[in-house]
């Protein structure tokens, strides 16, 4: 397990200030996360519950759910399959530890690499999210702890709001990070956006 | 625009799924003929009115949807995970 520590997709982004001056800015940062699926096997539902509950201190959220425990966050992504994000440690931490808590009852695949989580923080957050995302993030409809997968400037998204600031965790394939980058900054320009 | 109630994220755009065709059709088993599986592959009875379609949530949560549709209209009026039964509406 000595793989180098791969660069960060957005590296080379460049930090300050972008976009509009003004005193209420999108917040915008490059937290490092493992991030594991978790895909329960058939018939193991009742399993990986108890096993998430014993390894993690976390109850299986629900669809559109997310739920914490151990500096861990689950997050609900589809029937039967979560992402298990925390903060990076060292290489392939977390999926170790998800691959030995769910070895009966669920397939686990470290995806560290494959996403990437872009945090965007502020009073203008929702509005500038708006300009690309089709759900509504109004606090009506969504709020702290909720998530969803849905595709903002045609690429497919992971919106996570962490609390009422408004915070939201974005989660798109590495890949697609700069143009998703690229997009939050047109979107967020007329307010400016800060990045950290 | 049409909105597809999700039974797992809720009512989304039509741009977040992408068509799967009828929905009703069924596969002829082993020992079907090759006139049963050209009519499995070929034929649609393309009805003007109510039909349950295979819609997949590609932009969430990537289910394959069963979906009571109304050809002239567009009216959604059910939605099903796939291993559910949808019936079709006479007339
Ligand atoms: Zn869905």
């Amino acid at each position: 397990m000595s793989a180098p520590e791969p660069v960060h997709p957005l590296a080379g982004v460049a930090r300050g200030r972008h976009g509009a001056a003004g005193d209420a800015p999108l917040r915008v940062s490059f937290p490092a996360r493992d991030i594991v699926q978790v895909m329960v096997r058939r018939g193991q539902d009742a399993a990986l519950a108890a096993a998430m509950r014993t390894a993690f201190g976390i109850d299986a959220p629900g669809p559109g759910h997310t739920a914490s425990g151990s500096g861990v966050t689950a997050i609900w992504i589809q029937p039967g399959q979560w992402l298990l994000t925390a903060p990076r440690t060292t290489e392939g931490a977390l999926a170790v530890r998800a691959a030995e808590a769910f070895s009966t009852c669920a397939a686990v695949a470290d995806q560290s690499h494959g996403r990437t989580t872009i945090a965007v923080s502020g009073a203008s957050a929702r509005e500038a999210l708006s300009r690309g995302c089709r759900i509504d993030l109004h606090p009506r409809a969504f709020g702290p702890g909720r998530a969803a997968s849905t595709p903002i400037a045609q690429i497919g998204c992971l919106v996570h709001q962490t609390d009422a600031a408004p915070s939201f965790e974005l989660t798109v394939f590495s890949t697609l990070a700069e143009p998703f980058l690229h997009w939050l900054l047109e979107a967020g320009a007329p307010f400016g956006v800060e990045i950290a | 625009m049409l909105r597809i109630p999700c039974p797992h994220c809720g009512a989304r755009d039509e741009v977040e799924f992408i068509y799967r065709g009828d929905a009703t059709v069924t596969r002829p088993g082993p020992d079907g003929d090759v006139g049963a599986f050209h009519d499995y592959l070929y034929l649609r009875r393309n009805p003007r009115g109510w039909q349950v379609e295979w819609w997949q949530h590609n932009g969430g949560c990537r289910t394959f949807l069963k979906v009571l549709r109304h050809t002239v209209t567009h009216e959604v009026r059910a939605v099903a995970t796939a291993t559910e039964t949808l019936e079709v509406p006479g007339a």
